[in-house]
């Protein structure tokens, strides 16, 4: 039986050795059709099921525009076709924001979407509120209620200015034909509301394998936008950037699609944050009576590998992934395995414990640091047209050599931000959080070859401590520096 | 340490003395009293640490550092916390580098000597057997002839010089410096302490500052405070002071403190308070009290604290020994210097995060070289000084408009370097600088760095101009008494601790005179 989109309630019941599912939500304006050209190419490999949302294509009069009620939808729909087995999710522009909220209610242990296995997000709306201007949203609203003439000029522009190169016929009278049959109302309750609904905090970090999509030639949802807002929510997200498209990216490039969703069924297997290996002779150490209990625990402790999908407490998900990029630039860490220094920083700004003091010139610690990332980000846009996320790492640390000199390093900062000599600060503070983070790893102890760990075990009356204490002398049992040559 | 045992008083009992702290300010004053046959209760706001449970760590021993937040402002904003700033019995020597010096005679009477700064109300000949007696009950390491005091001996042997000592007594030698085993408030053999146990030799673990496992170093709670209690003190662990009642007269009756999250009122005839040059001035401008002088809170000093960093070619492992084995005073008053007072200098050993944390914030490293700096960690020596600061109107502590989880406003303090700081830190630069290249190190590095807490209820001869007499009375509340750093007029070139216990001591001495 040939694979085609459906769009009806009844979905079918999963039969044995029938290929999975994966739901398709389309963009703003468009319809459970968009992934035909898709579904023609998953014949056996993936089953295209492809809902419209409400107020789009049929369902045009169903209403519920909210991103909320769209996932309410979404979900009634999956849970009467009982996908069974695991599952995929495929969401673009408008519909991946939806698949977002899904996929967080899937890990929170919905029943109803039990077996989501991974996400496609194609230009994807982010959780945050979505970069259009407002001139561009008003002047999409005036239209969608013109007379039909306007209407259809504007819907044929719509389309064309929403792709990298013009869209062949008949998708491209296709897509023109689904803007104009959907609900002015749904097309405005996106604009006005759906669309800046902040989901950011509710969606969180999520663990579920991702590929995100971006077109080259998508001014507001492209490449740079997706890494700097979507991926920072998704542990095992993998950024898929698409030359030369633009923002409908199931119509023009279908099969680049069907490729990235032939990958994600066929389970390429994840990437796990490893910590750093403690090196043999090291952790001996760390296990012997020479350390003590307490300290060795805690060593152990900080040697487990840190949580992949951290959930933030106090910064929302694309403030911590512009942590870790910061972080990476201060304290390289290029041996295998990695430390999260940026959320073990964070872990400690949620729960407030500070160190006993702070510049008065900054406000309270987690205040400061988000006020911090957001001047940063913003003086990547201003500097070099890109959120700090989407810049290489020389532009990057062009940019914290700025922060550092405590000279203004670009010309206007945001009204919520932080002047020259408060970023500098705030550097200053961050650069120390990061080494103390790093030095208090046993990995990091055993590359600079640290002895102090070593003074003496449980027993306090006989603690063995130092004899040798002069230059160039050492104690058989001392370690030795693994770093570069050691000095 | 052991409480179980000791002489407990209730709260509607009218103690004699209440002290306010258990650091290096209030329990000697606890210890002489109790030994007075006076019934005294202290209230720590800190835990009562197991010393057995430190655990060689510098992050784990977070749990002995003052961690409520202040703000730093000023030229050069101080860093509170781990660097100068405890909590538990002991207070702030369960963290303190057991660095004794003695202040230099000179520093007392600076305002006499070069027209800058001010003169204490009381000298050094008044001090000295105070030092002594100090010096002998904590038992105190050091050269058996010290250079700058030929009158001077200490009641035990030095601690060892670790590696950062022996190359800088090396290259002193060669440019004529004189230098000799740091006076340090560790005991260099088994040491049976006069009103405790039995406190074990160093271990020479480098440990210093994130509290000692063995009662080696001097801390309060395993010298003065058992002293205190095997005398029938009472201390009270976790018992924060939030105000004080007087009656109309305007004495104190009683002190109010937060214990288990409810408030407990202590009746009294008379107040210690101890809490340190921060949350002494802090508690005095919350009340309202004692400020008639509008001193509260002025003429806050920090150290000039620079360090300088070498990198050496053979390994110095300096995490091991003593911290700071090494001292000299050549530079109390440097011949060519052209500021008032002078600084001393000690060798350098420091715990990695606290030197990684140095390199990131003060030499300002990121990146590929701050990796490649921290990977040279055992190669690396400091120097470093403590330098006189002089009092300054600009340099001052005040309530801020933040509150703490008790209500209290958070302190601000206002902290730089006026001209003679700069030069004096100038000069030490250059000095130390002259040292390590003599030494033969390279990748030489300045660290700019403020340590202590030092002034803001100025001792003084007139109630117009100071907050205490030169006993630690106040001039406006009788039964009130302020025994810490806060007191002191001017900073000394000498650290801090060892000249507090010994105005300790004299304080409460006056106070037993005062009753008789």
């Amino acid at each position: 039986m040939p694979n085609s989109p459906v769009a009806r309630p009844d979905i079918a019941d999963p039969v044995a050795g029938v290929p999975p599912a994966i739901v398709c939500l389309h963009f703003l304006g468009g319809s459970a059709r968009e992934w035909e050209p898709i579904a023609a190419r998953l014949d056996g490999v993936a089953r295209v099921v492809a809902l419209d949302l409400p107020g789009f294509g049929d369902a045009a009069e169903t209403s519920g525009y909210t991103v909320e009620a769209m996932a309410d939808h979404v979900a009634g729909r999956i849970a009467a076709a009982g996908l069974g087995g695991r599952w995929y999710l495929a969401g673009h522009s408008m519909g991946a924001k939806v698949a977002l909220a899904l996929a967080r209610r899937a890990e929170d242990g919905a029943a109803d979407l039990a077996g989501l296995a991974g996400l496609l997000l194609l230009g994807g709306s982010p959780p945050s509120p979505e970069p259009m201007s407002d001139d561009k949203r008003r002047e999409m609203m005036g239209w969608i209620s013109a007379d039909a003439a306007t209407r259809f000029a504007k819907a044929a522009e719509f389309i064309d200015r929403n792709t990298g190169a013009p869209l062949a016929e008949p998708l491209r009278s296709g897509a023109i034909e689904d803007v104009l049959r959907a609900s002015p109302a749904a097309w405005t309750a996106w604009l006005n509301h759906g669309s800046r609904e902040d989901w950011s905090h509710r969606i969180g970090i999520l663990r579920i394998p991702a590929v995100v999509v971006g077109g080259t030639e998508d001014a507001d949802l492209g490449a740079a936008a997706q890494r700097a807002l979507t991926l920072p929510h998704l542990t095992h997200g993998r950024l898929v950037a698409l030359e030369g498209a633009g923002h409908l990216l199931p119509l023009e490039r279908p099969e680049a699609v069907a490729g990235l969703i032939a990958g994600l069924v066929a389970g390429e297997p994840l990437t796990k944050s490893e910590a750093p290996k403690v090196s043999e002779p090291y952790r001996a150490l760390i296990e012997s009576g020479r350390v003590n209990t307490r300290l060795r625990e805690a060593l152990l402790a900080r040697a487990e590998p840190d949580d992949a999908a951290y959930q933030p407490g106090c910064l929302d998900p694309v403030e911590l992934a512009l942590l870790r990029a910061v972080v990476d630039r201060v304290l390289p860490q290029e041996s295998i395995g990695r430390i999260d220094i940026a959320a073990r920083i964070e872990a400690r700004l949620a729960a407030g414990a500070g160190d006993g003091w702070r510049f008065a010139k900054l406000p309270a610690d987690s205040q400061a640091c988000r006020a911090a990332l957001r001047t940063l980000d913003a003086a990547a846009r201003s500097v070099h047209g890109s959120p700090f996320l989407g810049l290489d790492v020389a532009a990057q640390d062009a940019l914290l050599t700025g922060v550092a000199s405590g000279e203004p390093f670009y010309p206007d900062r945001p009204e919520d931000g932080l002047d020259a000599e408060q970023m500098s600060l705030w550097f200053e503070d961050l650069r120390g959080d990061v080494v103390r983070t790093y030095l208090a790893h046993p990995a990091s102890l055993a590359r600079i070859g640290f002895s102090g760990i070593g003074a003496g075990g449980a027993d306090v009356q006989r603690l063995p401590g130092f004899e040798r204490v002069g230059i160039g002398e050492s104690e058989p049992w001392e370690p030795v520096a693994l770093g570069t040559d050691g000095r | 340490m052991k409480l179980d045992a000791m002489r407990r008083y209730a709260t509607t009992d009218s103690v004699d003395v209440v002290v306010i702290g258990t650091g290096a300010g209030g329990a000697p004053v606890l210890a002489r009293l109790a030994a007075a046959g006076l019934k005294v209760v202290a209230l720590e706001a800190g835990p009562n640490f197991d010393p057995a449970r430190f655990a060689f760590d510098e992050t784990l021993a977070d749990e002995i550092y003052w961690t409520e937040e202040r703000l730093s402002g000023g030229s050069t904003p101080e860093a509170f916390g781990a660097n100068n700033s405890g909590t538990g019995l002991g207070g702030s020597t369960l963290h303190w580098g057991a660095f004794t010096p003695r202040a230099d005679r000179r520093d007392l009477l600076l305002h006499t000597e070069t027209g800058m700064g001010v003169d204490w109300p009381i000298d050094y000949d008044a001090l000295l057997p105070f030092y002594e007696r100090v010096e002998a009950f904590i038992g105190v390491s050091g050269p058996a002839d010290y250079p700058w005091d030929p009158d001077r001996h200490y009641p035990l042997p030095p601690v060892p010089r670790n590696a950062p000592a022996q190359v800088m007594a090396m290259a002193c030698d060669r440019l004529g410096i004189r230098t000799t085993d740091s006076p340090a408030a560790v005991v260099s053999r088994d040491f049976s302490q006069e009103g405790g146990g039995l406190r074990r030799a160093c271990i020479n673990c480098g440990y210093c500052h994130q509290g000692c496992r063995n009662g080696a170093k001097t801390s309060m709670d395993v010298t003065y405070l058992p002293q205190a209690v095997a005398d029938g003190a009472e201390i009270r662990p976790d018992c924060r002071v939030h105000g004080l009642e007087r009656d109309r007269e305007g004495r104190i009756t009683s002190v109010i403190y937060r214990h288990g999250g409810i408030d407990h009122r202590q009746r009294c005839g008379a107040v210690f308070l101890s809490a340190g040059a921060v949350e002494t001035p802090r508690l005095l401008l919350h009340l309202g009290l004692a400020n008639g002088s509008g001193q509260v809170g002025r003429n806050y000093m920090g150290h000039v604290a620079t360090q300088v960093w070498g990198t050496f070619e053979p390994e110095m492992r300096m995490n091991r020994g003593y911290p700071s084995s090494l001292i000299s005073e050549d530079m109390i008053r440097p011949g060519d210097a052209d500021f008032a007072g002078g600084y001393l200098m000690q060798s350098l050993g420091v715990e990695p995060l606290t030197w990684g944390n140095s390199v990131a914030r003060g030499r300002g490293l990121w990146g590929r070289a701050l990796v490649d700096h921290l990977d040279r960690y055992n190669h690396m020596a400091g120097i470093g000084i403590n330098g006189e600061t002089l009092p300054c109107d600009a340099n001052v502590l005040r309530l801020a408009d933040e509150t703490d989880a008790l209500g209290m406003r958070k302190a601000r303090i206002d902290f730089g370097y006026s001209a003679n700081e700069d030069r004096l830190n100038a000069h030490a630069t250059r000095t130390i600088k002259a040292i390590w290249e003599a030494a033969g190190a390279t990748d030489i590095w300045v660290l700019d760095r403020v340590a202590h807490t030092i002034g803001t209820c100025r001792m003084g001869r007139s109630g117009d101009s100071a907050v205490v007499d030169p006993y630690g009375r106040s001039f406006e509340i009788p039964n009130l008494w302020i025994s810490d750093g806060s007191t002191f007029p001017s900073s000394l070139a000498a650290n801090p601790a060892l000249t507090i216990m010994a105005l300790a001591l004299r304080s409460a001495e006056a106070f037993l005179g005062h009753r008789a």
